[in-house]
């Protein structure tokens, strides 16, 4: 009985032996930011020069109630999530149920599509500012059938929805990716069984289709979630960082990265914002797997 | 059979994690080296243009010609200077001599980063031949914490063709320069292009009597300031004169007025040259700003050398800053204008008053204010920049963004 413990902790010790590389990287790169950050959360912190930390209690949370640019911020961010989300998910399982009909030339096309996944986001938002230019081809186009133009990066109450549009269009295709992959999951044999009852092709998708794919829906929409709520490169590419103009393109995440490293002594809100962030994904994320209800189809 | 398992086990885990950890070793074990040794010192700063750079190689090799024991590593900071130097003196790597906008400087020497100069300032330097409100900007409770390699105030480019072409002189007062930004305006040429933002309207601002900061706070919701700034907003939304570079598909005011996009842009020194290297074809002359019920007023943009607090080699890092900012070296890094020299008597020796295009830009020394109102400054500007904005675009009344403006920074300087 003795040996036959002795010899078991000494197999868990060797596990954990050769563990200890990936274990000790884990700890340094991901655990440990994670419980510095939260550490942080909860003091005053001046890094530069002399330094200071000062524990402050919870009083970087509770600063976030009056702080308007925060409050700005989220809404932004909610407001980005909540289109995008639906949008880039609808227009993938669109893109994908059109690209898996068997047209002609359908492997050209979902290559083309996929493009923009493959090119970095920040190239694409310089390309796209090109394209928004008061003198650039979007504004050439609307202006040849007659259309007024925009003035897409300087004007508050369209400069977000510039970058919405740059988004759905860049994402759409790598989520149409995946449910094309799911697409090749469902039997053939149902659709028969849809035509011999009578089914047009449109009930045959929202009837079978849709359902079919619904766990990966599910998929699609949490890591959407995920992605948007972290939107920084690309309003901090269009606003030079600032958030501009007249803060429509601030979100959360580009305010930590201001209050971190622009402002002096604010690294311990910038946290906490951080902590707070985290905090909104998971709860979101919660919510999204409670409604969608999962595994309820097998 | 079990030990050699063990051995065998412990070889591998040791050299992953060898491999996992070289790139952690450290290098700043050293401290301050004796005399006669080679040392190494590293210098920061922002790019320029082609010309300036070499400028500025050309001031180091004659440095390292003089100073044969000492190399200066140059490290050019392209994007986002501010945030690089703070991350990078935060993490113990700070450059030993770096640039710094005297804008950022109050709030950097609050911490403790940079060196205070004064023990080694020597008679032969000639403090006193600085600009002196460039070099107050530097000063902090009597020390000196930088001096100023150069600086660059704001004037009136004017495109020639175009005022001759519309009959205009060029306007030396502000009503003067409303009519002819009226009279300019023709189709897709707008008379003035404004930057809306307030390192360039700060002297409009306080034009009227009103205070933009005080005591580090923000102060500028005032009647003063409104009235101050709101003739610029007329321009834009009532004359229809005035634009501002995203408008019209610019990035900046220089390449608006090099585009031809507009025909009067208030910019600085730094227009100079990248007019004659972007836009050569261009036509233009300079002027002093206009003057606002009488008064001249413009702004100064001032930058200095300063030291890391931090550095381990402070004796050779002031070999290499007192001579940047010496006599000499400053004489070589603006001979050719690219920037105008902080020191008097280099100033007079180059001779950049008696300059066509650069005169009103030296004129303004002496009435300019220079750019830096304390250490909460970033925050201001960047809540007045983003309410600026929508007043100038006309999506809101003046009075109440800057009002929102002014609430919102003080609750984050609180």
């Amino acid at each position: 009985m003795q040996r036959q413990s002795r010899k078991k902790m000494r197999e868990m010790g060797q596990g954990y032996f050769f563990m200890s590389p990936s274990l000790l990287v884990l700890a340094l790169f991901i655990i440990g930011p994670i419980l510095y950050v939260v550490f942080l959360s909860f003091h005053k912190v001046q890094l530069l020069g002399n330094g200071s930390l000062e524990f402050v209690g919870l009083d970087n949370f509770s600063r976030l109630a009056d702080d308007s640019r925060a409050q700005i911020a989220l809404w932004n961010t909610i407001k980005y999530v909540a289109i995008v989300v639906p949008a880039q998910t609808f227009l993938a399982l669109v893109l994908a149920a059109t690209l898996n009909a068997g047209l002609k030339g359908q492997q050209f096309f979902r290559i083309v599509y996929f493009l923009p996944t493959l090119t970095s986001s920040a190239v694409l938002t310089l390309i796209f500012m090109w394209m928004y230019n008061k003198n650039g081809l979007i504004n050439s186009m609307l202006e040849g059938i007659g259309l007024q133009g925009y003035n897409f990066l300087g004007d508050p109450d369209i400069a977000l929805n510039a970058i919405m549009i740059m988004n759905i269009w860049s994402t759409a295709p790598f989520f149409m990716v995946i449910y094309l992959a799911a697409l090749q999951d469902i039997p053939e044999s149902v659709y028969e069984a849809a035509e011999i009852d009578g089914a047009n092709w449109f009930q045959k998708f929202w009837k079978i289709t849709v359902p079919q794919l619904r766990p990966v829906t599910s998929f699609v929409a949490i890591m959407g979630l995920i992605g948007t709520f972290q939107l920084f490169d690309q309003s901090y590419i269009f606003s030079a960082g600032s958030g501009g103009p007249d803060n429509s393109t601030l979100t959360v995440v580009l305010l930590i990265y201001q209050y971190a490293f622009k402002t002096l002594g604010t690294m311990g809100y910038a946290a906490a914002l951080a902590f707070i962030l985290a905090l909104v994904i998971l709860i979101a994320t919660l919510l999204q797997r409670k409604f969608s209800k999962e595994e309820s189809l097998y | 059979m079990m030990n050699k398992k063990w051995f065998a086990g412990l070889g591998i885990s040791a050299m992953l994690l060898g491999s996992a950890l070289t790139g952690c070793s450290s290098d700043n074990g050293g401290s301050e080296p004796k005399d006669g040794e080679k040392v190494e010192v590293t210098l920061a700063g922002w790019g320029g243009n082609p010309t300036e750079e070499k400028l500025l190689k050309e001031t180091l090799a004659d440095f390292e010609q003089k100073h044969p024991n000492i190399d200066v590593k140059l490290e050019v900071i392209t994007e986002q200077y501010m945030d690089v130097i703070k991350t990078r003196l935060i993490g113990g790597e700070g450059p030993d001599v770096f640039y710094l906008d005297a804008f950022e400087a109050p709030g950097l020497i609050k911490t403790g980063a940079v060196e205070p100069l004064d023990e080694y300032v020597t008679k032969d330097f000639d403090v006193d031949d600085f600009e002196k409100p460039l070099l107050d900007a530097f000063k902090e409770d009597g020390k000196t914490y930088g001096f100023p390699k150069d600086y660059s105030t704001l004037a009136l480019f004017y495109n020639k063709k175009m005022l001759s072409d519309a009959g205009v002189e060029v306007p030396k007062t502000w009503e003067e320069f409303t009519a002819a930004s009226k009279k300019l305006t023709k189709g897709k040429v707008a008379g003035f292009g404004a930057a809306p933002e307030l390192a360039r309207v700060y002297w409009m601002a306080e034009s009227k009597g009103g205070k933009v900061v005080t005591d580090d706070k923000a102060s500028f919701a005032s009647k003063e300031v409104e009235a101050g700034l709101q003739p610029l907003l007329d321009m834009h939304n009532v004359d229809k004169s005035a634009v501002e570079p995203k408008e019209v598909g610019a990035s900046w005011g220089g390449e608006m007025f090099g585009q031809q996009k507009a025909a009067m842009v208030i910019e600085g020194n730094w227009a100079i040259p990248y007019l004659k290297d972007t836009f050569p074809d261009v036509e233009y002359g300079t002027a002093e700003l206009p003057t606002v019920d009488g008064k001249n007023s413009t702004m100064a943009y001032d930058v200095a050398y300063v030291m890391n607090a931090a550095s381990e080699k402070k004796k050779a890092s002031w070999e290499l800053l007192s001579y940047l900012t010496g006599k000499e070296g400053m004489k070589t890094w603006t001979s050719k204008g690219y920037a105008l020299p902080a020191r008097q008597s280099v100033a007079e020796e180059l001779g950049f008053d008696k300059d066509e295009l650069r005169a009103p830009l030296v004129a303004g020394a002496s009435y300019a204010t220079v750019w830096q109102k304390g250490p909460n400054m970033p925050i201001i500007v960047n809540n007045f920049n983003n309410q600026f904005m929508s007043a100038f675009l006309g999506k809101r009344p003046l009075g109440e963004a800057l009002k929102d403006a002014e609430k919102q920074a003080n609750k984050e300087i609180e």
